[in-house]
């Protein structure tokens, strides 16, 4: 209950500012918008494999959408900011585990993302392009259980993000370096097969591609199931980072300011 | 006559001051120098990520629509490097937003100088990050660009001068932005689509958008004229030498009607107080 609680609020927090949010959407959809553009241009002169351009459109407006929930989320979770602060140290001594109440907030911020800016985002390419849906209800649990541990698994990474801030005043920089291997690794404008193999050979040890690539190939129908193992694993493995870490930074509190 | 030589001395006092502010800028990064340029590294090599990409697609497949991978690059890194420039002279002009909310502004309309004169120099950016990744793109694309023969000396001396036109054509950009503000107040979702969106357009031939798209990207927002424009003539021998006089045109045409803007929105201007 409270955990729900936690979630809601961060949820209503944001509503003030919708409507800011819808104009920002518009933004947000041109980019997708240029990366189609970039592979109508490319699907003039090549038959882009197994996709052909209308797949690539697709895969181009799913992930586009996609990232608000399991991407673009709260900069490691909004801990840097309370190292700043000297609010972690208060965080800390709540009688609720610090990881549990981070994920709980950002839970809601997803909820909200998803409602306010994949929804409206994903219909606004929908009047543009012509798309392409899953074919039956399986698939779409199948997508459903693979999308919400895409943002667990973001959310996890984001905590550990987060967390650095108490060894460094640096943190920001894993945050772009994030943001730079989601761009590359994540399948967020190529697929992964169309790396160079060793990069994609690397990216499939990382849970990158569980966060956007898996996702999105599971919704075109061009991937069963199989690939949920490996979501449900990263999803297990990085919560026991994350309460390793927690365990190790209950010893090592060193606030910057009040 | 006189008028003039105030004018002219005030412009010296301005420049000298601007000048100073540079120094200590320069000095307080290099406080922390291994921070500084680590943090650079890494910023050129995370954003070099966004180019590679679309790089990586490229030698796959090929050109997009007749532009090659250093073509491409060409577009990217100029783009790029005219936003550095911009940025790094005016980046206070991006960020007006913060003046108009917390009601700074008042205290700066009391100040016996142009408020764009007062407020450029708060914030003079070192963006060694982007200068390194615009660079080294630019330097890549333009060896391969002249190992193909489409490019010689000239062309490289072009490229300079089109960094600067382009430099004046997003400040344009960016200050009719901010003056919407003076109405407006927030603009921080407008600039993500006149700004941020624009310029990530610009970044690719024109040519692979819709119509209705890559008119608004020449007429309505001239992103096209920092890169694309005169990429035309310089790397790919279209059009005629005159395209960059049109473009140097383009950017004093900008900037002034900018300015008159900036100075009729200023007019409008409403403390929000505090």
């Amino acid at each position: 209950m409270l955990y729900f609680t936690l979630a809601a609020k961060a949820y209503s927090r944001n509503l003030q500012y919708r409507g800011a949010h819808m104009v920002h959407n518009l933004a947000s959809a041109m980019f997708g918008f240029i990366y189609a553009s970039i592979w109508i241009g490319l699907g003039r002169d090549n038959p882009l494999g197994a996709y052909g351009t209308h797949g690539m459109i697709s895969y181009i407006c799913f992930t586009q959408s996609l990232l608000w929930i399991t991407s673009f989320i709260s900069n490691g979770l909004g801990i840097p900011q309370a190292v700043r602060t000297g609010q972690i140290s208060l965080d800390l001594m709540r009688p609720i585990h610090l990881f549990s109440h981070m994920a709980a907030r950002e839970w809601g911020q997803i909820a909200y993302q998803l409602v306010y800016k994949s929804i409206p985002i994903y219909i606004l390419y929908l009047i543009i392009f012509p798309l392409q849906f899953p074919k039956s209800g399986s698939v779409i649990a199948l997508v459903a259980i693979s999308v919400v541990g895409a943002a667990y698994i973001s959310i996890c990474m984001n905590y550990l993000i987060g967390i650095t801030a108490l060894w460094t005043t640096e943190s920001s920089w894993f945050y772009w370096a994030n943001h730079a291997l989601v761009n590359l690794l994540a399948g967020f404008f190529i697929p992964l097969e169309w790396l160079p193999s060793w990069l994609s050979q690397l990216a499939w040890y990382s849970p990158y591609p569980y966060l956007l690539y898996v996702p999105t190939r599971i919704y075109l129908g061009y991937e069963h199931g199989s690939h949920i193992w490996g979501t449900l694993l990263w999803c297990a493995f990085l919560t026991l980072i994350c309460l390793l870490a927690t365990r190790v930074l209950r010893h090592k509190v060193e606030v910057q300011g009040g | 006559m006189k008028d003039n030589l105030k004018l002219s001395s005030k412009l010296k006092s301005w420049l000298e001051l601007y000048n100073l502010l540079i120094k200590t800028s320069v000095r307080s990064r290099m406080q922390y120098r291994f921070n500084f340029l680590l943090g650079s590294v890494l910023a050129a090599l995370i954003q070099i990520s966004e180019f590679l990409m679309v790089a990586i697609v490229l030698y796959k497949f090929g050109a997009i629509q007749g532009w090659s991978m250093y073509e491409m690059g060409y577009l990217f890194s100029v783009m790029t490097l005219s936003k550095t420039l911009y940025r790094t002279f005016a980046d206070e002009v991006h960020h007006l937003e913060k003046y108009l909310v917390e009601g700074d502004l008042d205290q700066i309309l009391t100040r016996p100088v142009p408020v764009l004169l007062a407020i450029m120099p708060r914030n003079f950016r070192i963006m060694l990050g982007e200068v390194l990744q615009g660079g080294f793109i630019l330097g890549w694309s333009l060896h391969g660009l002249w190992r193909s023969g489409q490019i010689d000396w000239m062309s490289i001396a072009f490229t300079l001068f089109i960094i600067v036109t382009g430099a004046v054509i997003l400040f344009s950009i960016g200050l009719a932005t901010a003056t919407i503000g003076f109405w407006t107040t927030r603009i921080g979702e407008l600039q993500t689509f006149t700004e941020d969106a624009a310029r990530t357009a610009g970044q690719y031939p024109l040519t692979l958008y819709p119509k209705w798209m890559s008119s608004m990207l020449l007429i309505v927002i001239p992103v096209g004229f920092v890169n694309y424009v005169p990429a035309l003539y310089i790397i790919r021998g279209e059009l005629g030498v005159w395209v960059l006089a049109a473009v140097a045109v383009v950017a004093m045409i900008c900037l002034g009607a900018s300015l008159r803007f900036w100075r009729f929105g200023i007019t409008k201007y409403q403390s929000t107080g505090s």
